[in-house]
């Protein structure tokens, strides 16, 4: 798993795929700072998050996009299926890089609470549980983005499937209510007023476990020619 | 040792591989030949474990690819087609990426990197990204990166594609000098490379295998024994008439003139597999014709592999046997489902009607109730509105043999009527 995760951590701080994921989502971060919280004059930490949730729609599919679906277009998943790692291993390689770049970029966001600090109190349980929360909708949203990005050989469809899914997981449940069990973000709403239950780390961590598990299954199958 | 036992690859019903048996013996450089979807990759892809095979079993020394991949994987060392590498990264990047892959322990990997960047000869381009390099260079990197960690299988598909003579002599050397100590499974379309390189080729065809032998033997087998390539210094013409003279020349094909010394070759066919140079030798210096070559002629094994592959039957008749009885077989097991299907499609119309007609006749039964209840509700408001006290008949029974009463009643009035006025 090391080796994989190793190479995938070079490749997004080689190419400008790492680079454009922090950059925009600090840009945007900073934008919704300043209309959320220093326009108002608010000093609360989670309000930034609550509006940056919608940020990951966009921004996730960049990183999860190429996952699979390059190293099957250019054949190089041969190398990967050909060696003594396990596709368990390889798998998880993949997704622990991506969550390392997304835990990168959540350090960075605690510029803001420092700046709200300088300037107020802010609430540091909620300030915690608010990136608690964020950080679990982002492996979320990673964990079915890199299964998108199993299941096809093609980038853009990768990319546009995976918004297509994070926008209907957003928009779903206000026209049709049977699907708020889908909304992540309504979830994640609680941890950002520092409530932070475990039923909603249940529901997280089972919804990246299954597409995590999905995606090793696709994996298998298509070794398995079915 | 590499075994492949009755391996078959199925997809759908597309056959990609057929029941193909071989064996790669230790130490052996082997030549996997065949014409483009004949099954060579598919074949090298069960072996390496990127794909399952349908059915069969493959054995890579000692241990079965399916249920030990890990060993088996430990064993091999692959070069996939069309060289994949991961563009992002350098030469030696890419290198330790592939011997961390392959589980080569730590202390070991930094020696094992250096001596096959060493040996591919890729010393001078080690820092360089992959995506800048030359063709040649690309696929020394994707060698590298299979022979890293000394695996003691090495399966090559295609290494040599798109490369030009000089890069493909530098790789045919690389591979001939990994070979002396290793064993090597190579699929190629360059016979001559093949024919240098391989102590064995298998030739595969419609994903079934069709001749295993040595280069030399596979030439031997089609080479026309009785053809001779004869060049001649024949001023007077008189060559062919040797076939006059020679009644065992069947034919005498005039093949080209050199401009240069006037020199002539022919091909000369025999009817027999009689040895005919000495006759023809002794002719000739009758004719005052000078022999200045005189060979059989030898099929090359570009010739041999289109020979043995255009000339195989489709099928023999055992296959053809084989195939007519699966068709056949398929043929009743569609027809089995079909009648299958059909059967339960008729009963659940059958039940779908019954249950449909089971509910008419509800809604019809229950029209009728509510008709009578509202008659009967209607008939007995009429009946308590006129007549407070009932004193009319109780049923409609009783109605009707009331009125048929009355209706005799009238008709015997009429008729004591009628017979009075007769009277």
């Amino acid at each position: 798993m090391l080796a994989v995760l190793k190479k995938e951590l070079k490749t997004y701080l080689v190419t400008p795929i790492g680079y454009i994921f922090i950059g925009v989502f600090l840009l945007i971060f900073s934008l919704f700072f300043y209309i959320t919280i220093i326009m108002p004059r608010a000093v609360n930490f989670e309000y930034l998050f609550l509006n940056g949730a919608t940020i990951l729609t966009f921004v996730v599919p960049v990183i999860t996009m190429k996952m699979f679906s390059e190293e099957r277009k250019s054949g190089t998943e041969q190398l990967l299926l050909t060696s003594p790692r396990s596709i368990v291993s390889i798998v998880l390689g993949k997704f622990f890089a991506g969550a390392i770049i997304i835990a990168i970029t959540e350090v960075f966001t605690l510029m803001y609470f420092f700046i709200l600090k300088y300037f107020g109190h802010p609430s540091l349980q909620v300030a915690i549980s608010t990136l608690a929360g964020f950080f679990l909708l982002s492996l979320a949203y990673l964990s079915l983005g890199m299964f998108v990005s199993s299941i096809t050989e093609n980038q853009i469809v990768a990319f546009v499937v995976t918004v297509g899914a994070f926008l209907a997981m957003w928009f779903l449940p206000d026209a049709l209510p049977i699907f708020e069990v889908f909304s992540l973000i309504y979830k994640f709403q609680n941890f950002s007023i520092g409530i932070v239950s475990l039923s909603e780390i249940i529901t997280f961590v089972s919804f990246i476990l299954l597409f995590v598990l999905l995606t090793i299954i696709v994996l298998q199958r298509r070794k398995s020619g079915k | 040792m590499l075994q492949v036992k009755n391996v078959t690859k199925k997809y759908g019903n597309f056959y990609a591989v057929r029941n193909i048996n071989f064996e790669v013996n230790d130490g052996e450089i082997v030549g996997f030949l065949g014409r483009n979807g004949a099954g060579k990759t598919t074949t090298m892809n069960m072996i390496t474990g990127f794909i399952d095979p349908t059915e069969g079993e493959i054995i890579v020394n000692g241990y079965n690819v399916e249920t030990k991949p890990r060993k088996v994987k430990k064993e091999i060392g692959y070069m996939p087609e069309g060289t994949p590498l991961y563009y992002d990264l350098t030469v030696k990047e890419f290198i330790t990426y592939m011997a961390e892959l392959k589980l080569i322990p730590k202390k070991d990997r930094k020696a094992a990197i250096e001596k096959v960047i060493e040996s591919t000869g890729l010393k001078i381009v080690e820092n360089s990204l992959t995506r800048n390099l030359s063709r040649g260079y690309k696929q020394r990197v994707s060698l590298a990166g299979a022979i890293v960690g000394d695996p003691k299988i090495l399966i090559l598909d295609e290494p040599t594609v798109g490369l030009d003579p000089k890069q493909v002599i530098e790789i045919r050397e690389l591979i001939k000098s990994f070979g002396k100590n290793h064993t090597v499974f190579i699929s190629s379309h360059i016979l001559s490379e093949i024919r240098q390189i391989c102590d064995k080729v298998i030739i595969i065809d419609k994903g079934e295998i069709i001749s295993v032998d040595t280069p030399e033997n596979l030439e031997n087998k089609t080479t026309d024994t009785n053809v001779l390539k004869i060049v001649v210094d024949d001023l007077n013409n008189k060559f062919t008439s040797l076939k006059d003279e020679i009644p065992e020349i069947k034919e005498i094909k005039f093949v080209k003139e050199n401009e240069e010394d006037k020199t002539k070759e022919y091909i000369v066919e025999a009817t027999s597999n009689k040895d005919i140079r000495k006759d023809i030798f002794s002719s000739c210096a009758k004719n005052n014709v000078t022999i200045l070559e005189m060979k059989k002629h030898e099929a090359s094994l570009e010739e041999a592999f289109i020979k043995i592959v255009e000339d195989r039957p489709e099928y023999s008749k055992k296959e053809i046997e084989k195939i007519q009885y699966e068709k056949e077989l398929d043929e009743l097991r569609e027809e089995e489902k079909y009648k299958k299907e059909e059967k339960e499609n008729r009963k659940q119309a059958k039940k779908e009607e019954k249950a449909r007609k089971k509910a008419e006749k509800e809604a019809k039964e229950e029209k009728k109730e509510e008709k009578e209840e509202i008659k009967e509700e209607t008939k007995e408001e009429t009946q308590e509105e006129d007549f407070p006290i009932s004193c009319g008949p109780a049923t409609k029974e009783e109605a009707k043999e009331e009125m048929k009463e009355e209706k005799k009643k009238e008709k015997k009035k009429k008729e004591s009527e009628n017979k009075g006025g007769e009277k």
